[in-house]
């Protein structure tokens, strides 16, 4: 991995959560091996801190508690906004 | 008609129009236009009930389905031959009709009618709809309706969940309880809508449209609980069906029981068969399993971390502690030897100093015999000279020469006329013995 590659690889953010939860199996399948340097051991480490920030922020916009919305209502307030506006 | 209506045909008056036959009364074509549609065949409808009305003598309503409808009369007597009097022919039913068409021309006050008319009607049965829905699914299938949805990305972990279902249905705390129990806690969204009479597919298919158009939501779940195919029959609507091969949104369906399969299942993203297991497709991730998943790899990472370094930084440690190492176990056994080459330098010092002090000794009595040996000559020689000296002055010598030696009482030596004078007794050896005498005043003096 060049010196690049490693810029770039930890800071792209995942597209989706299960694609997150793949790239993360991934490393640590990796680093399981023991086939990766320290170079690479400390840069999958870094790119599987952030993969574990973002996978837990999703989680936790959707650990908040379930939250109940009636199409009608929300139909009915976007009446009233474009009615205002 | 042709006959019966030319004698009807009134007299035309030239005036410009399209060159048609005519004009005839209208009341004799319209009696020819009844027996001409009543010649027609015979036949056997499907369709749902709707609009139904009476008057005296008859029952009319609409029978219709997802491509047309056709305004249908039965007469009372008939309808309670078929057993369907009463609330048995009902908004909503799906009926079977065996009749032909026929058309009131009406009078002079009464509006003129068309229908078919039913001389016969039951509810369909479960073979009427199967065959029904067959012929849907056969044909949607051809034009590759079943595949759209199927094709949509379903995402494991959506924020925002629609749901169409009636709102006091069973399914709707079955979904709930199901989302519940998997952790998840993001925004669902209600479009209720009834799920079983001629209203049900239209407000479904609303419902739904309504909640793909918002762009939060990222999947849609339909359900109700369990029926007959009748009951079941709206979410085997063409029109709703098509509605949903066309969503951007996938729909995960929840129809009826395991047994029930409508047209919806078949269209839609993903079919199941209770509220429960739309919930897990819906949320295919759990979210409490994520969680704990999740907490297992921050510990692999950290322990892969961690190794990594302290693992080489022990490999380090133990390189750079090397050479001292080294200097240390070639130091140790420098002093060692240093230790040996003493030890035998002591012991050979000890050896070599035994032996020169044994060589010494040797050597010192030899010097000394030598030395002692001129010297106890030259002693002996001065000893006998000394002893030959002494030997003639001995007192014995003199006394051997004719002298005698006055002692005293004690064996000293008297050697004055006072001496011997103040002694009351004295004693005078010779060589050959003692005399011992009285000393007597001496009257010259």
């Amino acid at each position: 991995m060049d010196e690049s590659e490693r810029d770039q690889s930890p800071t792209t953010q995942p597209d989706s959560y299960e694609a997150a939860v793949e790239r993360l199996e991934e490393i640590i399948d990796r680093l399981d091996s023991g086939q990766a340097g320290l170079r690479e051991t400390l840069d999958l480490c870094g790119e599987g801190k952030q993969l574990v920030t973002y996978c837990a922020g999703e989680l936790d916009e959707v650990g908040a508690g379930l939250k109940e919305l009636r199409l009608d209502d929300l139909a009915a307030k976007l009446d009233t906004a474009s009615d205002v506006s | 008609m042709g006959e019966a209506l030319e004698e009807s045909r009134v007299a035309p008056e030239r005036q410009a129009g399209p060159d048609l036959p005519g004009p005839f009364a209208v009341g004799t074509y319209a009696r020819k236009l009844q027996g001409w549609m009543r010649e027609r065949a015979r036949v056997q409808l499907i369709g749902e009930v709707t609009g139904v009305g009476r008057s005296k003598v008859q029952a009319y309503f609409e029978l219709r389905d997802g491509e047309g409808a056709i305004p249908c009369a039965i007469w009372l007597n008939d309808l309670e031959k078929a057993g369907l009097d009463g609330a048995g022919l009902r908004d909503g039913a799906e009926v079977v009709i065996s009749g032909g068409l026929d058309y009131y021309p009406g009078g002079g006050q009464a509006s003129p009618n068309f229908c078919f008319r039913a001389t016969h009607v039951r509810l369909a049965g479960e073979g009427d709809l199967i065959a029904r829905l067959e012929a849907l699914r056969k044909q949607m299938r051809a034009e590759g309706l079943f595949e759209l949805q199927k094709q949509l990305h379903r995402p494991v972990l959506p924020k925002a969940i629609g749901v169409v279902t009636a709102e006091r249905g069973a399914a709707r705390r079955d979904l709930l309880a199901a989302l519940e129990r998997r952790g998840w806690g993001g925004s669902l969204i209600w479009g209720f809508a009834p799920v079983q009479d001629r209203h049900a597919a239209p407000a479904i298919g609303m419902a739904l449209q309504d909640l793909a158009a918002r762009p939060e939501v990222e999947a849609i779940v339909v359900t109700r609980g369990g029926g007959s195919l009748a009951d079941l029959w709206a979410f085997c609507d063409e029109t709703l069906c098509r509605t949903v091969a066309m969503l951007r949104v996938p729909v995960i369906s929840a129809v009826g029981h395991d047994r029930d399969s409508t047209l919806i299942d078949d269209v839609a993203a993903v079919a199941c068969s209770t509220p429960t297991h739309a919930a897990e497709a819906a949320v295919p991730l759990d979210c409490l399993a994520a969680r704990e998943s999740l907490e297992r790899s921050v510990v692999a990472l950290r322990r892969a971390g961690e190794g990594a370094i302290g693992t080489r930084s022990r490999h380090l440690g133990a390189l750079a502690r090397g050479p001292a190492r080294a200097l240390q176990r070639e130091r140790g056994k420098l002093n060692q030897k240093i230790r040996e080459i003493r030890a035998a330098a002591e012991r050979g010092l000890t050896d070599r100093s035994a032996s020169q002090r044994r060589i010494g000794t040797v050597v010192l009595e030899r010097a000394r015999r030598r030395a002692v040996g001129a010297d106890m000559d030259k002693r002996r020689d001065a000893l006998h000279r000394a002893a030959v000296t002494l030997r003639a002055h001995e007192p014995e010598r003199t006394l051997e020469r004719g002298y005698a030696l006055v002692e005293g009482e004690g064996g000293e030596p008297l050697t004055s006329a006072a001496e011997a004078g103040a002694a009351e007794r004295i004693s005078l050896r010779f060589s050959d013995g003692r005399v011992r005498a009285r000393p007597e005043p001496d009257d010259a003096a």
